[in-house]
């Protein structure tokens, strides 16, 4: 899953014993980054 | 009843008519209400795919206002039947229902000012907000779903006349506020003519007001996504398809 740091803005990956947290900057915001898969919306 | 009607028209433009409609019975008339409400087919957005959206709203809400923009439909699509539009839209600035672009220029928004979302280049963000989508209109019944509906605002009333009765008294001099159509000597008088006020038409004199038989106004206003002529006449295809049907059951 790729996340992005909401302070250095760099692309960190999640893994399950680093926690969350920058590996750059140590900060603890990530943000989830959108896929890049199309969406595809039924409107209804 | 008759098999001819007589319609007379008030108003008429490529959005919005009045017309009367004699010799029919209430059900009657209520049978071509519904049937422009629900049964002439119109496009409309049911497929969005999303490309891109770095907007601040959700795909489904952006999904859900695209499905609601009415797209003008042309004489030769059947239910069922889809045409493509792409949207792409980069901030700053407002992606209106304008910039939609169509495979078939037949289909284009009708209305260009419908604003989608506002798309902004944020303080400090690397790129600017951008909405990118591909949708497909299909064409379907207002029954189905109201982004279908072709008719906004069908409506009717009893045509009126008013009849003196003789001479009001001098302290009366209150309005008497009518909102419609009237008959007068044979002349369809809309009430606006006289600001709605029946003491403004005939002042000084006492009224009363009674409804025409079998008369009734109709008043009609379309989304865009057909003229109001062709609505009230697929509507009226539909009501006589659905006879023929039930005559063909019945004989079965």
């Amino acid at each position: 899953m790729s996340y992005k740091c909401s302070r250095c803005k760099r692309d960190v990956e999640l893994d399950e014993y680093g926690g969350v947290r920058c590996p750059y900057c140590g900060h603890r915001v990530l943000l989830k980054e959108r896929s890049r898969d199309i969406k595809e919306i039924d409107v209804h | 009843m008759s098999e001819d009607y007589e319609v007379e028209f008030i108003d008429r433009d490529e959005r919005d008519a009045r017309f009367v409609v004699r010799d029919i019975t209430p059900a009657f008339a209520n049978g071509i209400r519904r049937a422009i409400v629900s049964d002439v087919p119109t496009l409309s957005i049911d497929t969005v795919r999303v490309i891109e959206n770095s907007s601040v709203m959700f795909d489904e809400q952006i999904s859900l206002r695209l499905g609601l923009v009415p797209l003008t439909t042309p004489d030769d699509y059947d239910v069922g039947e889809t045409a493509t539009l792409a949207l792409d839209v980069e901030g700053p600035d407002t992606a209106y229902s304008g910039d939609l672009v169509s495979a078939d220029d037949r289909v284009e928004p009708a209305d260009d000012n419908i604003p989608i979302i506002d798309l902004k280049y944020p303080e400090g963000a690397d790129s600017p907000q951008r909405l990118e989508i591909e949708a497909e209109a299909v064409m379907d019944h207002g029954k189905s779903h109201a982004k279908h509906q072709g008719g906004v605002a069908v409506g009717y009333r009893h045509l009126q006349r008013i009849e003196v009765v003789g001479d009001a008294a001098d302290w009366e001099d209150e309005p008497n506020i009518l909102r419609g159509v009237i008959e007068d000597d044979g002349e369809l008088v809309p009430t606006e003519s006289f600001d709605h006020d029946l003491s403004k038409r005939y002042p000084g004199k006492e009224v009363e007001v009674h409804d025409v038989p079998n008369a009734f106004v109709f008043s009609i206003e379309s989304d865009g996504s057909l003229p109001v002529s062709d609505l009230v006449l697929n509507a009226v295809d539909s009501l006589a398809d659905r006879a023929d049907e039930l005559e063909q059951a019945v004989q079965l």
